[in-house]
């Protein structure tokens, strides 16, 4: 074999192995643990065919966890979106300040998901949060007006505590968190728009809403897909959060797939169980991973 | 250049090899003490075990209660593990003595004439098949803690029975404060009340029996005590939204007077500062049912040694030492712990420990706890229903549903 041909072989031999030996490997190990049911200690296990999948899908927490990924990526593919991208348009106009505002924009994603965790949980905190105590100032401010308020009952929502708030509240903090990455994204497509056809757009006489709608935006496609993948996968791992904030509690309530199989896996000592979560969970990755590609495909093709 | 590199290498690697083998004096230990008065104590035991064997260097490392518990199987895969940690005695125990990963310490037991010293509910909470696991520590009770000043403002009697206490709830609620306090954020403390409930409303034997599988979750002794349990809901004496908070910040609701009473174990008192103490105090779960014997919830802590220690030697010193009566008498002094020797003077005890102990003893039943005495993925389960139920009493037949099948599942797989 001819030297020049070798010579990348042996570069690539040593990122190959590793990303065979810590990617590949597990992801087939974890297929097969999923049908058995190891607990994580025992030397041993037994073969279970698809008893764990059978009981995965008649699992209640599955479907509630499922369900709130569901939810995540609804809002997280809409809101973050939205403001990421008129974020960056403001802030590419060279306004006074910009630098410092899209420092501060981007700010809380140098922040890791944990330390983000545990400041989000004291501002939800009942008694002593940040939320709760304003709203406390404020409606004692309106009782002292006249108004007909109940001061104390701002120190009974529980944001993290109460199972019809705490997934929305945990979304909240991952969209605080999420809303500078897409920004950032944004401003470094706006940087590729083409100025030229903005100005002829200008000179034919379109409004800002068309020049947006018509020039800017479809320029920014590439971008946009990007950003709807990240916001995807980001959707789908969500863990970090939810186990600092609530483990997934009260009651399953804020569960999504990560953490129900960490605590399966890790917690209740049911690894085989805790697989079959992960296999689905990477199935249903796979699905989009393929949408993507195959779009990219497309466009690349045309 | 390449062989300077390999050089340092190897002098690396031979550097790190004799260090290791210098280090025969260590001895790792993993704590869960966290809070910071059995932290104090832990760290002082270790102290005073390294002045007896100066040889022996301690590693103690200590982990948050919460996130020990969870870490405890992958340190104990871990090669090597820890050789000595902290843990629950009996069926918590048991599991990982059935993985063999405990070390068989029935010598120790022997050799120190343990069998004679300890109480034979100990021996029984730290064997396994006729072996010696466990090196038993401390045990202590659980009870209604209250508010003495909160409850002679208020003019409130201790109540004995259900109706008083109800009773009480109500007043408290009026007079603006929280009845009771309670944190189940990491859910556990909810897991206290249905082990109360459930004895005093069916009986220490049923609910022994229910957490051994033998009993369903959709009897209708079950629901009896569920019943109750909304009765106190009703009466308004629980916190609003208990799972916003772990027990600590629960607790911290009585230490601001805010909050009457809290169902605990006697360890609520590490975390109340010094001069807030003199308003605590404690009495016994109500009496619902006066017919069925008394029930009461004692668990038993301690610590193993890992089967694949790396240092057995010294973590079998350690383990003398730690069931030694000089460190059975400062859980005792210092913690107000009880004491599981048979050979240590109660007379060290304080008189909330005389009080403690009394309780205990007029008991016919001494429970563990829920997720000590249920296998602990079905404690999991259970537990969740609990403050589900909490949360949501309507949807009580789903929940049990729910939880019965799961006990199934769990206990079917175990046989």
């Amino acid at each position: 074999m001819p030297h020049h041909r070798l010579a990348p072989l042996s570069f690539l031999l040593l990122p190959l192995g590793l990303y065979l030996v810590w990617v590949i490997y597990p992801t087939f190990a974890t297929m097969v643990l999923a049908f058995t049911n190891w607990d994580g200690i025992s030397p041993s296990y037994d073969w279970v065919g698809f008893t764990n999948f059978e009981r995965l899908f008649g699992d209640r927490v599955f479907w509630r966890s499922l369900a709130n990924n569901v939810r995540w990526v609804a809002v997280f593919v809409t809101i973050p979106l939205a403001l990421g991208l008129s974020l960056a348009l403001a802030l590419n106009r060279n306004v006074r300040f910009d630098r410092f505002l899209k420092i501060a924009y981007y700010l809380p994603m140098v922040l890791a998901f944990v330390v983000i965790g545990l400041v989000w949980a004291w501002i939800y905190h009942p008694r002593q949060g940040l939320i709760n105590s304003t709203l406390f100032s404020l409606l004692s401010v309106a009782q002292s007006l006249g108004f007909d308020v109940n001061p104390a009952a701002a120190r009974r929502i529980g944001w993290l505590g109460d199972p019809n708030l705490a997934m929305w509240s945990i979304i909240a903090a991952a969209t605080w968190q999420h809303v500078g990455y897409v920004m950032i994204l944004y401003l470094a497509g706006l940087k590729t728009v083409n100025t030229e056809l903005l100005d002829a757009g200008q000179v034919d006489g379109a409004s800002p809403w068309q020049l947006f709608r018509y020039v800017t935006f479809p320029q920014l496609a590439p971008v946009t897909t990007i950003v709807l993948v990240i916001t995807v996968i980001q959707s789908l791992r969500a863990f970090d959060l939810v186990y600092v904030m609530t483990r997934g509690g009260p009651f399953n309530s804020s569960n999504v797939l990560a953490n129900f199989m960490y605590i399966e896996a890790f917690m209740n000592y049911n690894m085989g169980y805790g697989a079959a979560i992960a296999v689905v969970l990477f199935l249903i990755s796979v699905g989009f991973i393929a949408i993507y590609l195959y779009r990219v495909v497309q466009q690349e093709e045309r | 250049m390449r062989r300077i590199v390999s050089i340092s290498l190897t002098t690396l690697l031979v550097a790190l090899l004799a260090w290791g083998a210098a280090q025969s004096g260590l001895l790792r230990y993993n704590s869960y003490m966290s809070d910071p008065a059995p932290r104090e104590l832990d760290e002082r035991i270790v102290e005073l075990f390294m002045e007896r064997y100066p040889d022996i260097r301690v590693e103690h490392s200590t982990v948050t209660h919460e996130d020990f518990k969870q870490a405890l199987r992958t340190y104990l895969v871990a090669s090597p593990p820890p050789d000595v940690l902290t843990w629950f005695a009996g069926e918590r125990m048991r599991f990982f003595t059935r993985a063999g990963l405990i070390a068989d310490i029935t010598d120790v037991w022997t050799d120190n004439d343990w069998t004679d010293a300890y109480s034979a509910g100990a021996q029984a909470m730290s064997r396994d098949d006729g072996a010696f696991y466990f090196i038993p520590q401390s045990y202590y009770w659980w009870a209604v803690y209250y508010r003495t000043d909160i409850y002679e403002e208020v003019g409130l009697p201790i109540p004995e029975t259900w109706d008083e206490f109800l009773a009480n709830c109500r007043a408290l609620d009026a007079a603006g404060y929280i009845p009771v306090t309670i944190g189940t954020r990491f859910r556990w403390p909810a897991g206290g009340w249905f082990d109360y409930l459930n004895m005093r409303v069916n009986g220490p034997d049923f609910h022994i029996r229910l957490l051994d599988g033998l009993e369903s979750y959709e009897s209708e002794e079950v629901r009896n005590t569920f019943a109750h349990w909304e009765q106190a809901i009703d009466a308004g004496c629980f916190i609003d939204n208990p799972s916003s908070y772990n027990w600590q910040e629960a607790a911290e609701f009585m230490v601001q007077r805010e909050a009457g009473m809290y169902l605990m174990g006697q360890f609520i008192m590490d975390v109340v500062p010094e001069e807030e103490q003199a308003h605590f105090d404690f009495f016994r779960f109500p009496i619902i049912d006066p017919d069925m014997p008394i029930g009461e919830d004692a668990p038993t802590d301690g610590w193993f040694i890992s089967a694949n220690a790396a240092n057995m030697e010294n973590a079998t010193l350690f383990a003398e030492f730690l069931g030694s009566r000089e460190v059975a008498e400062m859980w005792a002094r210092d913690l107000g712990r009880l004491v599981l020797r048979t050979d240590i003077d109660t007379s060290i005890y304080t008189d909330t420990q005389r009080k403690g102990a009394e309780l205990l003893q007029s008991a016919d039943y001494i429970a563990q706890f829920y997720d000590r005495d249920t296998p602990e993925e079905l404690a999991d389960r259970g537990m969740d229903a609990f403050v589900e139920f909490m949360a949501n009493p309507g949807a009580l037949d789903r929940i049990l549903a729910d939880l019965q099948r799961e006990a199934e599942r769990v206990f079917a797989a175990r046989e």
